[in-house]
């Protein structure tokens, strides 16, 4: 059971019930194959240092979480077939900082 | 003001050589110390964009360790995170 980051790029033009479909979608995804979420983020709408598939914004959704060889080929199979997502990347690590948020809407 | 600590005595025995040197501005390039390995450094992750950018000229490309005076190793893992930010979009 080893650590990983997860991030995800959505179209720009999703409305926010979609959004929300998406987070749970992979929120479900992860818990379902021996998998556990420790946290998840959205870094809302950046937009982008340069054009990915003609959009110049997109949503970030991060999730941290923990998981195995099974969880991730689940995931990579789901993000593959996911028309709406853009770009996304996993990241392994060996222990997960949760503290400190990078992209934290400053309210 | 003579700087007392482990580095400044390595650098003691060269500078016999360039006694010269010693009324030449000493260039603070040369003998800066890594900014990422002092005690406690900014965490070098693909999402902590604002400390990449200050690594990155103005093309986004990325400067080389003779110039921002970075250690070899700090600057492996700079490249990788900051290649990981291109591909997510972040820079």
């Amino acid at each position: 059971m080893s650590f990983y980051e997860n991030t995800l790029v959505t179209k720009q033009d999703l409305p926010k019930s979609e959004l929300e479909k998406i987070k749970d979608k992979y929120n479900e995804v992860i818990n379902s194959n021996s998998g556990k979420v420790v946290k998840i983020e959205e870094w809302g709408l950046l937009n982008l240092a340069r054009k990915i598939k003609k959009y110049n914004k997109g949503f970030y959704i991060h999730y941290k979480f923990e998981g195995n060889k099974v969880t991730l080929e689940e995931i990579k199979k789901k993000l593959k077939t996911d028309r709406s997502i853009i770009r996304h990347l996993i990241v392994k690590y060996k222990n997960l900082d949760v503290k400190n948020e990078f992209f934290k809407k400053t309210k | 003001m003579k700087r007392k600590n482990k580095k400044f005595q390595k650098r003691s025995s060269t500078s016999s050589l360039n006694k010269l040197s010693l009324f030449q501005k000493t260039d603070g390039k040369f003998n800066r110390s890594c900014p990422l390995s002092i005690k406690n450094a900014p965490v070098i992750d693909y999402k902590n964009i604002s400390l990449l950018k200050k690594y990155l000229s103005e093309n986004d490309k990325i400067l080389s360790s003779k110039i921002t005076s970075v250690s070899s190793g700090k600057q492996k893992k700079l490249t990788r995170e900051i290649k990981k930010a291109k591909i997510l979009g972040l820079i």
